[in-house]
């Protein structure tokens, strides 16, 4: 009995060992006639649908590169500590460039630090770390993309008119910034007020019980403003089930091109409008291969977005589906 | 267990008494409160449904995870099983088309495979149930996010017409908000209530209820007089996880999409709607009425807490502090100890 135990134990030790093995031999380390470059990606956390989005993009305009392979992408779940550690593994497999989606700014700073150190170049995604040890940053401007969503409640509104808010964590650096742009923008006309909002925690599970208790509080509601589309369209499933829904204007932010996303969304006029929140992922697959063909390539990356209305919608979708067809 | 120590007198009683009531002293607290502050906002049918549908999919799970606490166990899993049964509902809606009472018992079978799981480890391999269901949480999640690739899988699906499908239609009546049976009944709390009624009744007037009470009670006693501890431990973790898999498609209706991470820590309230019922979590003390009670002072507490406007951190930390006072009523040897009372 013990035997066979540790007979199995050793075969599984084996097939472990066969399985990492061969990954750096035929890559980086082979170098010779044909170069390939190895790319490690750190991800925050896959399961959120705009990073799973941000996932499908990136290795699809990493294909493009033919002497660039991207390692499976790491995801740190939510949790810092793992990510560290996911860096350092990197790190030590001596990749050939590194793309981190920092989780939170001051635990990552130091392995950010670490590659550096290491002379493997950087390219921060989405989020920032508190150092400028890195090659590149490429991101998204929440702040802008929440003025615009203000903006748009300024034309929705003209004579002014009561929002509700439904807000992503509380602690997110997005979320903060989604309601500062937001509120810069809508003070514009002062007859426009927020007359309510609360944390839906980015779910729409979590927004409709909420909006039902805004509905029954306020009957003078005019628009919600969702810091992104799920939230704008759990308040929306609640609004139809009151039979206000027609009353109402819905603003989201995301703008994903997945069938029950953003765009979708405008395009079935379930929301007014929903601002694309860059992934970067384009960006970063160019900036990768410049910085590894020894290229310039600027330090800050920042991000515009897209406004997504009914005349757009449909092109936009086709633009940024990357459902793994193509 | 907590009952049969010597009785010291008045107080002692008095609080008994209160621990065996709590329940339904705080529902009417809680009702109190929501009538005294927003009257006719608070008690009207439209909110009163509403507040109960949003949490129907939980409170489900909680009649699951009282089974298993009534053995003595605990299972941490359900929220994820609840998570990749509404995952398989939309799947099997939008890429088979399948109908709404296919889809149903499909869900079921998933849940209950992964709840039967759940009891052959903590039976046949002893593992704790915390840590089994702790595992199954993880792994039923990361299967989750496997098969849906991390991306939210909507139940709206629509036609070449662009009119959802009939079976879209018909998935809707499952709990999309605004969609009843008949024009009038909104199906998760239907499904709630009848879940209820067929627990409670199942732990009642059943030998299989009695057993469940008796190797929460006392497991060796149990064996000895001839129950089957093994085969009732693994039909609770089964019967919590069918329940969770007959709660995924509800959740999936409500939301009219499955997310990734839909039931994300639901176990914590399923398990907080059972404690503050009274059920302990020594085994062999619990009521699927109570459960229900307490997850109606859980959902009315939200509801009343929102309409007041009162903040989301104040309303994690209200809630942490009824799950404490409940514990603690059902404890009056706690009480005891402090009047110096002598405990070996």
């Amino acid at each position: 009995m013990k035997k066979t135990i540790a007979l199995a134990l050793c075969a599984l030790l084996a097939a472990a060992c066969a399985s990492k093995a061969p990954a750096p031999a035929t890559s980086a380390e082979s170098g010779g006639e044909k170069k390939t470059f190895v790319v490690g990606y750190s991800q925050s956390n896959n399961a959120e649908p705009y990073r799973a989005q941000l996932n499908l993009q990136l290795q699809h305009f990493m294909k493009q590169y033919q002497d660039i392979e991207l390692l499976p992408i790491a995801d740190a779940r939510q949790s810092s500590a793992t990510q560290v550690s996911q860096v350092q593994n990197f790190i030590t497999q001596k990749v050939d460039a590194l793309i981190v989606s920092p989780t939170e700014p001051a635990p990552l700073t130091a392995a950010v630090q670490q590659a550096c150190d290491a002379k493997i170049p950087v390219i921060i995604l989405d989020r920032t770390v508190n150092t400028d040890c890195y090659t590149a940053f490429i991101g998204g401007d929440n702040v802008l993309i929440g003025r615009k969503a203000g903006e748009e409640a300024v034309k929705l509104l003209p004579d002014g008119g009561n929002i509700v808010e439904l807000r992503g964590i509380l602690s997110n650096q997005p979320q903060i910034d989604r309601d500062k742009g937001f509120r810069e923008a809508i003070a514009a006309n002062p007859k426009i007020k927020i007359i309510a909002d609360r944390e839906a925690k980015w779910l729409k599970e979590q927004a409709t019980p909420i909006m039902q208790q805004w509905l029954a509080q306020h009957p003078d509601i005019d628009l919600v403003y969702g810091h992104n589309d799920p939230m704008a369209l759990g308040a929306y499933l609640a609004a139809k089930a009151a039979g206000k829904a027609e009353q109402i204007r819905f603003l989201g932010i995301d703008g994903l091109a997945i069938p029950d996303g953003g765009i979708r969304a405008v395009q079935l006029g379930q929301l007014s409008a929903t601002f694309i929140y860059p992934t970067g992922a384009k960006e970063a697959a160019e900036t990768v291969n410049k910085i590894l063909h020894g290229q310039q390539v600027e330090k800050e990356q920042v991000l515009g977005t897209t406004q997504v209305t009914k005349d757009n919608a449909a092109d936009l979708y086709k633009q940024f589906d990357l459902s793994g067809q193509n | 267990m907590t009952l049969d120590t010597a009785p010291p007198g008045g107080l002692r009683r008095t609080l008994s008494a209160l621990g065996a009531a709590q329940a339904y002293i705080g529902l009417v607290l809680v009702l109190a409160v929501g009538i005294a502050t927003k009257g006719e906002m608070f008690l009207n049918e439209t909110n009163l449904t509403n507040a109960i549908g949003a949490f129907a999919s939980r409170g489900i799970l909680a009649v699951g995870v009282t089974l298993v606490i009534l053995t003595g166990g605990i299972d941490l899993s359900v929220g994820s099983l609840l998570g990749i049964a509404s995952m398989t509902a939309a799947m099997m809606l939008s890429k088979h088309s399948l109908e709404p009472w296919q889809i149903v018992p499909i869900c079921m079978v998933v849940g209950a495979f992964f709840g039967f799981l759940n009891g052959a480890g903590t039976t046949w391999l002893r593992i704790q149930s915390f840590v089994m269901t702790l595992a199954m949480l993880s792994v039923v999640r990361g299967l989750d996010r496997q098969v849906s690739d991390n991306v939210s899988v909507g139940t709206q699906i629509t036609g070449p017409d662009g009119q959802l499908t009939p079976q879209a239609e018909a998935f809707q009546l499952f709990g999309t908000p605004g969609h009843n049976l008949f024009g009038r009944v909104y199906y998760p709390v239907l499904a709630f209530i009848v879940v209820c009624v067929v627990f409670h009744l199942i732990l009642t007037k059943t030998r299989f209820g009695r057993h469940v009470y008796a190797v929460g009670g006392n497991p060796t006693a149990a064996r000895l007089s001839g129950v089957n501890v093994t085969a009732v431990t693994i039909a609770v973790f089964t019967l919590s996880g069918l329940l969770a898999g007959f709660a995924g498609p509800i959740d999936a209706a409500y939301s009219a999409s499955a997310d990734p991470q839909a039931g994300q820590s639901y176990e914590l309230d399923a398990i907080a709607a059972a404690v503050i019922g009274g059920a302990s979590l020594a085994g062999g003390k619990g009521t699927i009425a109570g459960t229900f009670v307490g997850a109606l002072i859980l959902t009315l507490l939200d509801n009343v807490l929102g309409l007041n406007a009162v903040s989301d951190n104040w309303q994690l930390v209200i809630k942490g502090l009824i799950v404490v006072v409940a514990v603690v009523l059902q404890r009056p040897d706690l009480f005891t100890f402090f009047r110096g009372g002598s405990r070996s």
